[in-house]
């Protein structure tokens, strides 16, 4: 223990503090370990499958409706992850990210580092986005796969741009709120009722209000960055039609302008969640 | 009072008329402090607000007034200090998905160590705490004790000057309870500054004779055991002398300086009260030598930090 044996390689006459790139990376890397360990990641899991339950039951029951593969990507990512999957996931995986660790005592040991604030938080967040962002995949892998296994045909240059893009604007939604429940969970002491109050209350009422109010929700322009398939189908029948119908019938805004508000909120909301960690205190 | 001597320079920690309170609760209030090199023991009941006091020493939490540094630097705002900065926290709580080497290894890693570096001392100090055999087990799988000295090893492992230890021996088995506190005095010898904090008076006696008393969220008294003794009036100390001769010896000792009380005890000892103790001891060899008078032993009644303590937290 004594110093001198420890001096050669010890940085401790430098007092500056780490550099926050590799530090927060660091961070990412251990989080993302810890976090895919967590029980709630095998419900949300669960969950998660629900749209492959639901694509498989178009192919069984609706074969002959003249459903295509992009079609079904389409409603499913207008109806099913975006007004569901992609809020329930990053609430329940950036909601914790950084509160839980606060709250449980464990982040004194990551604070009482040469670390600054807001690499730690930069790092915890990254790790949850990448977590809600595999879980969400995962699922759509599963509905790809699904929707492919109907024969060679599917697999047309048209559906595997719609697939990857589809795939990149969940991964961009689910930033986006992760990034905004992150920082809702690091102010509220009890941050689930009113992340719930959000994803449920607000983004269902506003992204329902007409002309440009729905503009104040996130879902509006998740929503408006999914491309439509070049055919419309025409008069299916019950609730398919009408899925189908409200997926293809919106009040659009330039979809650069969805991607800004989205990377605007992700940016501003990582922000705010390291104001807010840096004032934290550390109680427990 | 002042805290052992220590002047401004010398000063690693400081706290000025700082305070804390949650709500309405009144945690810490009013304390300043001053704590240089050496191990100092914080003493206090639980809810005393000793945990609160460290937490912002070590820039955890914000006081509600006052300041505190470490080197002279907030560390809440200067986080790179915290490499000269280590925290063993009171909390249970420990990452536990994590082995207990992986944990030494982050913690290292975030202190700026490269790899090699950190293998060697992940190993040393596994082994100081003879943790080897537990090294690649999951700390949600360690006992009490276990849990105990991994978060030991992560406040000391980078080599800190600082080091703030909150009831660092809660749930240890004796024999890694004596470990602890020898690598405590040793951390103080090397001149490092070890704040360590308990409400088990053995344990901080063990450790150190220079502590912080606190009591309902304000410092009671800051320095040695013996000095904080004698500036308590109301509780004159109390010293029994052995001799062949106690009844030639307590008459002598009546009306001298610093002497309050005399009587021979059923041991027939000599019980001497006196109101400055240090000035009682200097003077006593020159009083025997000059009188012919011989004491075989001297015994301090109550000097111990039980006793400084009671005097000194009595309602």
């Amino acid at each position: 223990m004594n110093r001198a044996t420890n001096a050669a390689a010890a940085p401790m006459d430098d007092v500056r503090p780490q550099r926050s790139l590799p530090a927060a990376a660091w961070l990412a890397w251990y989080s993302l370990r810890e976090m895919i360990r967590r029980r709630r990641l095998v419900a949300l899991g669960l969950i998660c499958l629900l749209p492959v339950l639901m694509v498989l039951a178009i192919r069984i029951w609706f074969s002959q409706a003249g459903v295509t593969a992009q079609m079904m990507l389409a409603s499913l990512s207008h109806d099913v992850f975006m007004p569901f999957l992609i809020p329930v996931v990053a609430l329940f995986v950036g909601v914790p990210a950084i509160g839980e660790q606060v709250d449980d005592g464990t982040i004194v040991f990551t604070w009482t580092r040469p670390v600054r604030r807001r690499a730690i938080y930069l790092g915890r967040l990254l790790a949850a986005q990448a977590v809600s962002a595999l879980v969400l995949c995962f699922s759509l892998a599963l509905c790809f796969v699904v929707m492919v296994s109907q024969g060679a045909g599917v697999l047309t240059w048209e559906f595997i741009r719609l697939y990857l893009q589809t795939m990149l604007i969940i991964v961009l939604g689910v930033f986006t709120y992760a990034a905004l429940f992150a920082a809702m969970g690091t102010y509220f002491k009890k941050p689930i009722p009113p992340a719930l109050m959000f994803a449920v209350g607000w983004e269902n009422l506003v992204t329902n209000i007409p002309a440009r109010v729905q503009e104040l929700s996130l879902r509006f322009h998740l929503q408006n960055l999914v491309t439509a398939p070049a055919e419309a189908p025409q008069g299916l029948p019950g609730l398919l039609g009408a899925l189908l119908s409200t997926a293809f019938h919106r009040d659009p805004v330039p979809k650069l302008q969805s991607v800004a508000v989205l990377v605007g909120v992700t940016l501003a909301s990582a922000a705010l969640g390291v104001w807010l960690f840096r004032r934290k205190e550390i109680a427990k | 009072m002042k805290g052992a001597g220590i002047d401004s320079t010398q000063a690693r920690i400081t706290a000025d008329r700082v305070g804390k309170w949650f709500g309405e609760v009144i945690a810490v209030n009013n304390c300043t402090l001053t704590v240089g090199t050496g191990v100092v023991g914080l003493l206090g009941a639980n809810g005393a607000g000793k945990s609160t006091l460290f937490k912002m020493l070590a820039g955890l939490i914000e006081p509600s007034h006052g300041t505190v540094r470490v080197f002279g630097r907030r560390l809440r705002d200067d986080v790179g200090w915290y490499r000269r900065v280590g925290f063993c926290p009171e909390s249970d709580a420990l990452p536990d998905w994590m082995t207990g080497r992986e944990f030494l290894e982050l913690m290292l890693r975030l202190m700026g160590f490269e790899k090699a570096e950190i293998n060697r001392r992940v190993a040393y100090w596994l082994q100081r705490f003879e943790l080897e055999s537990a090294a690649n087990r999951r700390l949600g799988g360690y006992s009490k004790g276990m849990r105990q000295k991994i978060k030991l090893a992560q406040a000391m492992a980078h080599d800190p000057d600082v080091i703030f230890l909150d009831e660092p021996l809660n749930g240890m088995d004796p024999v890694s309870r004596k470990q602890s506190i020898d690598l405590v005095r040793e951390l103080g010898e090397m001149g490092r500054t070890v704040l360590v904090s308990s409400h088990i008076l053995p344990e901080v006696e063990s450790m150190t004779s220079n502590i912080i008393l606190i009591d309902r969220g304000r410092v009671l008294a800051e320095g040695a055991v013996a000095e904080i003794r004698d500036k308590i009036p109301e509780h004159p100390t109390t010293v029994a002398l052995a001799s062949s001769a106690p009844r030639a010896l307590a008459g002598f000792l009546i009306g001298r300086e610093h002497v309050v009380g005399v009587q021979v005890d059923q041991e027939n000892r000599v019980v001497v009260s006196t109101d400055h103790a240090v000035a009682f001891y200097r003077a006593l060899p020159g009083w025997l030598l000059d009188n012919g008078l011989v004491v075989d032993e001297i015994v301090t009644l109550d000097d111990s930090l039980e006793a400084v303590f009671q005097y000194l937290t009595e309602r």
